[in-house]
C-alpha cells in the first residue's frame, strides 16, 4: 500500500485560526520564545562590542536607536518588553496548570461539549496574564519613550 | 391508521454549495490536489451526506471512511473548513458557508483521498496498555468500585478513537513519536481507575522523551473532540500524578474483590483446564 506523509509540520504551530484561545496563546508563546531567544543572541553580540572601545560602542548605540536613519529603537524595545512580559507570565500560568493544579476535576461531558479544562481558574489566570501584560506594558512603554517611571 | 409526521422544509433543496475536496489517488497522483463539486443542500444534510452525494452522482472514485452515520463509530473524522470534525455530525447549513473545504485528518499517513492511515493512533493506544492491570490472583467476582471513584475517569471512557485530537495537536505536527492526546488520556483513564494496579508498568512509556511532557497544553485536542472527552485535562492530571510520583511516590490502592461468585469460579476452572490442554497440545 502506497502511503504519503500528511504531517502538518512545525509551520502549523503558527496557524491557530479556527481554534480557541489556548491554541492562540500556544502560537504566541512559541513566537515570543523564538523572538526572545534571537534577541538574547543579538544582545550578547551587541554588549561584546564594548571591548572594541567607546567610539565603536557609541556608534553601535546610535545605530541601534536609529537603524538605517529611522528612530525604531524604542519601538523594538517596546515589542521586546511586551514579548518578555507575555512569555514570562504565560509561562508561569503554564507551569501551574501543566502540573494538574488549579484545573477542574473530571466531569461528565454535556452537549455542546465545552472543555472545562480551558475555563475556570485557568481562564482566570489567562485574564490575570492579560491584565499584568497591559499594566506592565503601559508602564514600560511610557518609560522607554519618555524616561518617566509611572 | 397511520400517522404522518411532516417536518417543515425537510427534504427541500435550500441552496447549492461547492465542496472543495482534497483528492489523492496513490495509483495516479504524486501529490494531493483539490477538486470542486457542486452539491444541492437539503435541510438536515450533513457533510458526510454531501460526500456520499458526490460519490453517487458526480465522481464514484472519491473515497471516504464512514460507518455508523450517527457520531458513534468515529470513522468519518476529517478536517472540514479548517477544523477537525465528524462529517456525519456536521450540518452543512450550520457551517453557513457556500464553500465547504474538506481535507483528510492531518498528522497521519494518507491512504487515499479522505482516508487516513490510523495505525499511529492504534499503536500509541496499545502502547499505554489500555486495560485493567492487576498483580494479584484472577478475580473470583467483580472488583468493587464506588460511584465517586468511577467519576474520576468516567469522562475519558467516552473516547471513540476517531483520531481528531491527534490531527489538531500542534506537538503531533512536529513529533512523529509523540504518544498523542488520545493515548495519554486513556493512560490516565486506567491509572485513575481504582481497580487498576498498572501505574508502574505504564510509567516508562509515559515518562519518556515523547511521552506526557511533550504536551504544551494548546487545548486544541479538547476543542475538537466530538464527544467532549477533554484529553488536555487528562494529560495535565496525568502530569500531576507523575510529579507526585517523583517527589512523594504514587501508590495505587487496589479495589477489593466482591463476594465470591460460583459461576465465576467455575468459569475460571474451565478456563484453566483449557489452557492446560492447549499447553499439552
Amino acid at each position: 500500500m502506497m502511503l504519503i506523509d500528511n504531517k502538518k509540520g512545525w509551520i502549523s504551530w503558527f496557524n491557530p485560526i479556527k481554534y480557541g484561545m489556548d491554541r492562540w496563546l500556544f502560537a504566541l508563546h512559541r513566537l515570543t520564545g523564538i523572538f526572545i531567544g534571537l534577541y538574547l543572541i543579538a544582545h550578547i553580540f551587541e554588549t561584546s562590542n564594548i571591548l572594541k572601545g567607546p567610539l565603536t560602542w557609541n556608534n553601535l548605540m546610535v545605530f541601534l536607536d536609529w537603524p538605517f536613519g529611522v528612530h525604531l529603537g524604542p519601538y523594538i524595545l517596546s515589542i521586546l518588553l511586551l514579548a518578555v512580559v507575555f512569555h514570562g507570565f504565560n509561562g508561569l500560568r503554564l507551569t501551574i496548570v501543566e502540573n494538574g493544579l488549579m484545573l477542574t476535576k473530571p466531569y461528565r461531558p454535556d452537549y455542546p461539549y465545552e472543555p472545562k479544562s480551558l475555563k475556570g481558574w485557568n481562564l482566570g489566570l489567562k485574564i490575570l496574564t492579560a491584565i499584568l501584560m497591559i499594566v506592565i506594558g503601559i508602564i514600560g512603554i511610557v518609560y522607554i519613550f519618555t524616561g518617566v517611571l509611572l | 391508521m397511520t400517522v404522518q409526521v411532516i417536518l417543515k422544509g425537510f427534504g427541500e433543496v435550500v441552496k447549492e454549495v461547492t465542496f472543495r475536496v482534497r483528492r489523492y489517488d496513490p495509483e495516479k497522483d504524486n501529490t494531493p490536489k483539490y477538486s470542486e463539486y457542486k452539491v444541492p443542500v437539503k435541510k438536515g444534510m450533513t457533510v458526510l451526506d454531501g460526500i456520499l452525494y458526490i460519490k453517487e452522482h458526480i465522481d464514484p472514485s472519491l473515497s471516504a471512511r464512514y460507518s455508523c452515520r450517527m457520531g458513534i463509530c468515529g470513522s468519518c473524522a476529517m478536517i472540514i473548513n479548517g477544523k477537525e470534525r465528524l462529517a456525519c455530525q456536521t450540518q452543512i447549513l450550520e457551517l453557513n458557508k457556500d464553500l465547504i473545504k474538506v481535507d483528510p485528518l492531518g498528522n497521519y499517513n494518507l491512504i487515499k483521498d479522505l482516508v487516513p492511515d490510523l495505525s499511529k493512533l492504534f499503536n500509541n493506544h496499545k502502547s499505554v496498555k489500555p486495560y485493567i492491570i492487576r498483580n494479584d490472583n484472577p478475580p473470583t467476582a467483580e472488583y468493587l468500585q464506588k460511584p465517586e471513584e468511577r467519576e474520576k475517569y468516567a469522562m475519558f471512557t467516552e473516547c471513540i478513537l476517531c483520531g481528531a485530537c491527534l490531527s489538531a495537536c500542534p506537538t503531533m505536527a512536529a513529533d512523529d513519536l509523540y504518544l498523542g492526546p488520545q493515548a495519554l488520556a486513556q493512560a490516565y483513564r486506567y491509572i485513575a481507575d481504582s481497580r487498576d494496579m498498572g501505574f508502574e508498568e505504564r510509567l516508562n512509556v509515559l515518562d519518556s522523551k515523547h511521552g506526557v511532557w511533550r504536551c504544551h497544553f494548546a487545548g486544541a485536542c479538547s476543542e475538537v473532540c466530538p464527544k467532549g472527552v477533554d484529553p488536555a485535562l487528562a494529560i495535565q492530571l496525568l502530569r500531576g500524578v507523575l510529579m507526585k510520583n517523583s517527589f512523594f511516590g504514587y501508590k495505587q490502592v487496589p479495589a477489593p474483590v466482591g463476594k465470591e461468585r460460583p459461576t465465576v469460579v467455575e468459569g475460571l476452572k474451565v478456563l484453566e483446564e483449557k489452557i492446560k490442554e492447549s499447553e499439552k497440545k
